[in-house]
């Protein structure tokens, strides 16, 4: 069974001009499979964070489905299974990390047996044990950081959901995060995880996908595109087919490889015709 | 354990948590002790009465004092908790556990009750303890005039602050009604005042428009007695006051009508929560 089935999955939000809709999903499809550690790329505002919320329950699409374990992430057993940091959590202030560590853990079916000692171990393990008896509201960014990793691991979820766990942490709590994804992999537990940064992808996921103003423009395995990061990209004047068969043949005399070939005008007539609203005609087209 | 015992546990987990927070923070501390200086001020100022006995004016004030700073308590804190933990996101990682959101609901409403009922008993029993001292200062003066033994009703006192706290739950579920669809905590709170006027006046218009002609405005009134809760008829100061005994069945009665009303805003609040992009 698929931990994570998105399919067509749309969301819009109110706004960009009045009365207006803008669009942060369009068409999402996306599996992942039991076990697989899967990375989602891409820049700030591409719609990783509206994803991943919405395959927790906490915003409702326009159009399209999402299901955790083939089950509507609105119904809430499913969530049982399912560890979540956002990408900056929050905290009650005046609630210190334990109690904190302790509600999530209970709200999530925990039995009061053995409660403390599951608490007290998440917390060390997220490198909280000192502060664990300190109020919240005087974390430092990093330390609600690994508070949040704390309540996201304490019931041991078959699903672990990590919104940019990479940004606020310091390099020894970065180190832990990778140790932790690797710990992950080995008990075959399920990890998205969403970054901007390549790094982190790059070094513990199994499998990359990209997004881009709300779209996937890639999903592929993470070897790849680390095969693709070793390619150099020429960019000449339009090449006829005979030109390029023998460009082909010259590089696979010198032991090189031709992955693929673009033409930068069919990539730009498709932006003019997604740029120019249907039943009006463009002129002209700049650089 | 069966479903609705997990549902339960859950919202006692979400009330005990709401609860333990909104008790470690400033506003409801300071706004209790101002409820506690206030009555204890009126002490201080019992020369000024208005013609009233003592023990009247310093029960008058305590309840009032009560009334007052109850009801910005329910609205400040109900509105603030709410909004505070959608801002910061608390709420958030909240509803990613399988906790539904009626649950969550419930369980923020459960906890605003809880320290309601923990004000409200703070509040009586210091009302209880001035008006007891004070009375009993009296007695040492002028042994004659309480003959009949202590005049002031402390039964009724603490019947008067059990119906203040049914009075400022209905209005804190008002309030997280309002709040659950406001987009802003000032909204909210600007918008639980309205209320609590509107609640607290309901029955001047309901007289006034139930005696008319028209029975359009019959009409009206009957819906607005129907829709709009009555706050008034949980103020019990004025029999209290006055020495009138308060039945078991009225208290039954305004528990009944505040149970309603609770449950009714609260299931609204549910209802709007529900479908909101968080």
């Amino acid at each position: 069974m698929n931990a994570i089935e998105v399919t067509g999955l749309v969301k819009e939000f109110a706004g960009g001009s009045p009365g207006g809709r803008r669009r942060a999903l369009d068409g999402v499809t996306l599996r992942v499979g039991e076990g697989e550690i899967v990375g989602l790329l891409g820049p700030n505002g591409s719609g990783k964070s509206t994803l991943l919320k919405l395959l927790l329950g906490l915003l409702h699409p326009t159009a399209g489905r999402c299901r955790l374990w083939g089950a509507d992430p609105d119904d809430a057993a499913t969530r049982a299974t399912v560890g979540f940091l956002p990408e900056a959590p929050g905290f009650p202030p005046d609630l210190t990390g334990d109690e904190i560590v302790r509600l999530h853990a209970r709200l999530s079916g925990l039995p009061r047996a053995g409660l403390a000692a599951r608490v007290a171990r998440a917390l060390a393990r997220a490198g909280l044990a000192a502060a664990a008896h300190q109020p919240a509201g005087g974390f430092s960014l990093g330390m609600r950081r690994r508070l949040g990793l704390a309540q996201a691991l304490v019931h041991d979820p078959r699903l672990l959901i990590l919104d940019e766990p990479v940004s606020g942490l310091d390099p020894e709590g970065a180190a832990a995060l990778t140790a932790l994804l690797a710990e992950c992999r080995a008990r075959g537990r399920t990890v998205l995880l969403s970054s901007h940064v390549l790094e982190p992808v790059m070094e513990s996921c199994d499998r990359v996908v990209v997004l881009q103003r709300g779209r996937v423009v890639l999903d592929a395995p993470v070897d790849d595109l680390a095969r693709r990061a070793g390619c150099s990209a020429l960019l000449v004047d339009a090449l006829p087919a005979a030109l390029l068969d023998e460009l082909r043949r010259w590089l696979a005399a010198r032991g090189a490889r031709l992955h693929g070939v673009e033409v930068p005008a069919a990539a730009l007539a498709q932006i003019i015709r997604e740029a120019v609203p249907a039943g009006a005609a463009a002129e002209t087209a700049e650089p | 354990m069966s479903p609705p015992a997990i549902a339960l546990r859950r919202t006692a987990l979400i009330a005990a948590s709401t609860l333990r927070e909104t008790l470690r923070q400033r506003t409801p501390a300071l706004l209790a002790a101002l409820a506690a200086a206030l009555a204890g001020g009126a002490w201080l100022l019992r020369d000024f009465n208005f013609g009233a006995s003592d023990l009247r004016f310093l029960l008058d004030a305590g309840l009032g004092a009560e009334a007052l700073f109850g009801a910005l308590v329910a609205v400040v804190v109900t509105a603030h908790q709410f909004f505070a933990a959608l801002d910061r996101g608390s709420a958030q990682l909240v509803l990613a556990r399988p906790v539904r959101r009626a649950e969550y609901i419930a369980g923020h409403l459960g906890g605003v009750v809880l320290l309601l009922l923990g004000f409200c008993l703070l509040l009586t029993l210091w009302m209880a303890a001035l008006l007891w001292w004070r009375e009993t200062g009296l007695m040492r003066a002028d042994p004659g005039a309480f003959a009949q033994g202590r005049r002031v009703p402390y039964a009724g006192l603490a019947w008067a602050g059990l119906a203040q706290w049914l009075r400022l739950s209905v209005l804190a579920a008002v309030t997280l009604f309002l709040a659950s669809y406001a987009r802003s905590g000032l909204f909210a709170t600007l918008a639980g005042f309205g209320a609590f006027v509107a609640c607290q006046s309901q029955h001047l218009a309901c007289d006034h428009f139930g005696a008319a002609a028209s029975p359009w405005a019959r009409g009206g009134a009957w819906l607005l007695g129907a829709l709009v809760p009555d706050l008034h008829r949980f103020d019990l100061a004025d029999q209290v006051a006055a020495g009138e005994s308060i039945a078991p069945g009225q208290i039954a009665g305004l528990a009944a009508g505040a149970a309603i009303y609770v449950a009714a805003f609260g299931i609204l609040a549910a209802c709007c929560f529900q479908r909101r992009d968080l």
